[in-house]
């Protein structure tokens, strides 16, 4: 009896979840217009590629991609690198200051970005860093979450390895290269998807530092389209398009996700 | 002992500072050489922000031209601002709309998946999968269910049980119920995450022995697992307090903080204010009050996970 209203419930919610991405994925396959929309129209019948091979044929759209692919793929790589150094230095390396550091770090998390992104406004206005991608990943090469992610790990992992390897005539490089990293393949692959899922999603920061159209990221670019009468399968079609990298990442690396919420949280 | 570690520190402070600096370099070489820069891009990039707004509060900034300072001028000014009290109070109301729902639909997912289900890690990824796609993806969709039309597929459904059409994002007293259940089905996900852990952790002899002793499965949940969760639900309940203060996506996505101002967040304003009225310095004292609220809720954090951590 329990188990059949845990299995009605599961399927009941699991089909709600997933109504929006089946809507986007029939939606985008409608030849209809927003206005003529009608309740029932997802209900597929006489699916087109039309809208697909409209976006796809539309420089603004690739474009758009392509800006999103730069500004998240090189925060993405920089973050796994940085984050995983700075973890292995505050975990395991002896240095003055070191928790007076991590304590700043640790206050400064507690910033909303909604309050630096003024300040940094003007700033990047002097840098000449509006409508470049310098403000969306000079900012992200490495960030605090990531450094105390990998550093809660290595604080769980005895010194016994490294310390073999010191005795054996290694140095820190090659401490840090052949032992540690090695060891911390899950962390560093939490942070790379936090990493991608952060900027890849963001719209805020684009929003603000950028005017111009072809400088825009995906996000921004869609949200351009949104709500305008007419376009909604071109809207959907774009919205796929857009989410297929999302979904082959968390497709791969869901148990990373998971585990970094968890990690983040529970400590 | 004593006398012992002072004449080491003394015999180490005879050495000449050249060879003790190199001792230290040859030690820790790599803490500076990746320490130092990434702390110049922290001062520039976190804390220099952090100061310069605060100074900017006092100013007047302009787009061309010197800053002039004015004071507590614009802080005089939120005081009297109705329509930032609009703003917080809309977004005190967005909370109320959403942390609820939102644990409460994640402890839902939570106990379905852990309940020894077929399918079960198919069906986490699927509830988890709104968490990591974006809001602009899911505005779309959301906004084309609740379109205020008789053709909106939400009021065609309500329809069947005799429910007149509503207005949903047009109207004032809903829409920002409406954004606060696109960020329900945002976030659950992830609220399945935290109670799934807990549920883990919770050890199964106490079920047991709540069986033994006759107990319903209603009652052992309510009498075992809800108060074992507690401490979840604490963690829960101020991430996502912290995460609905700064809801901005979907009101800029789907209603443009209207209509008459209804889903005019503390966010949005401040990005209407600084963005579209350029109104920097004002926008600045805005962040600041946001950034209060989230210190607030983040030290009554602290302060009971300190006391609490013992649990976990």
């Amino acid at each position: 009896m329990k188990k059949v209203v845990s299995y009605i419930a599961l399927f009941v919610l699991g089909f709600c979840f997933l109504m929006p991405f089946i809507i986007m994925v029939l939606g985008s396959l409608k030849d209809v217009e927003y206005a003529q929309l009608d309740p029932l129209f997802w209900i597929p019948d006489d699916p087109t590629l039309k809208n697909y091979k409209y976006i796809l044929s539309d420089g603004l759209f690739l474009r758009w991609i392509w800006n999103s692919v730069v500004i998240t793929v090189i925060p993405v790589f920089s973050q796994m690198l940085f984050c995983a150094i700075l973890g292995y230095i505050f975990a395991k390396k002896q240095f003055i200051g070191r928790e007076f550091i991590f304590w700043v770090f640790m206050g400064v998390i507690m910033i909303p970005q909604q309050l630096l992104i003024i300040p940094k406004y003007i700033m990047f206005s002097d840098f000449g860093w509006i409508n470049t991608y310098w403000a969306l990943i000079v900012p992200e090469i490495w960030g605090i979450m990531g450094v105390f992610l990998v550093r809660q790990f290595l604080q769980g992992i005895p010194n016994d390895l490294e310390e073999a390897a010191y005795i054996d005539g290694a140095n820190d490089l090659q401490v840090f290269f052949k032992i540690i990293l090695p060891l911390s393949v899950p962390v560093v692959a939490t942070v790379g998807t936090f990493s991608f899922i952060s900027n890849w999603n963001d719209l805020f920061q684009p929003l603000i530092y950028l005017t111009q159209e072809k400088m825009f990221p995906v996000t921004l670019g869609l949200a351009s389209i949104l709500g305008k009468e007419g376009n909604f399968g071109i809207e959907m079609a774009g919205s796929a398009v857009s989410f297929i990298p999302t979904f082959l990442i968390f497709l791969f690396f869901q148990r990373f996700f998971t585990e970094g919420i968890q990690m983040s949280g529970l400590k | 002992m004593i006398t012992l570690s002072n004449t080491l520190t003394s015999k180490e402070r005879k050495k000449p500072l050249l060879i003790r600096l190199k001792k230290e370099w040859k030690k820790n070489a790599i803490v500076y050489i990746v320490l130092i820069p990434i702390l110049i891009h922290f001062a520039i990039f976190q804390v220099y922000p952090f100061l310069l707004s605060f100074y900017l509060t006092f100013m007047d900034w302009r787009v061309i031209g010197d800053p002039e300072f004015v004071g507590l001028k614009h802080w005089k000014y939120l005081l009297n601002d109705s329509l930032a009290w609009k703003a917080i109070w809309n977004t005190v109301k967005f909370s109320i709309y959403y942390i609820l729902p939102t644990m409460a639909l994640g402890l839902i997912l939570a106990l379905i998946i852990n309940s020894g289900v077929r399918g079960a890690k198919l069906f986490k990824g699927v509830f988890f999968l709104p968490v990591v796609t974006s809001f602009v993806i899911i505005a779309g969709i959301w906004g084309w269910l609740f379109r205020g039309t008789e053709e909106g597929m939400i009021n065609y459904i309500i329809g069947f049980v005799g429910i007149e059409p509503q207005l949903f994002l047009s109207n004032s007293s809903q829409a920002l119920a409406v954004l606060a259940g696109l960020s329900v089905f945002k976030v659950a996900g992830s609220t399945m995450i935290y109670y799934f852990a807990g549920l883990q952790s919770i050890d199964r002899q106490l079920y047991e022995a709540a069986r033994i002793d006759g107990a319903s499965p209603f009652k052992i949940f309510w009498n075992v697992t809800f108060p074992l969760l507690k401490p979840i639900h604490f963690y829960v309940a101020i991430t996502t307090t912290i995460g609905s203060f700064q809801i901005f996506d979907s009101a800029y996505l789907l209603t443009g903080g209207g209509p008459n101002y209804a889903t005019t967040t503390i966010v949005y304003y401040l990005y209407s204010q600084g963005f579209t009225s350029l109104n920097l310095s004002y926008a600045a004292v805005l962040s600041y009050v946001l950034f209060f609220i989230i210190l607030i809720i983040s030290l009554i954090q602290r302060r009971y996970l300190g006391k609490e951590s013992n649990h976990y």
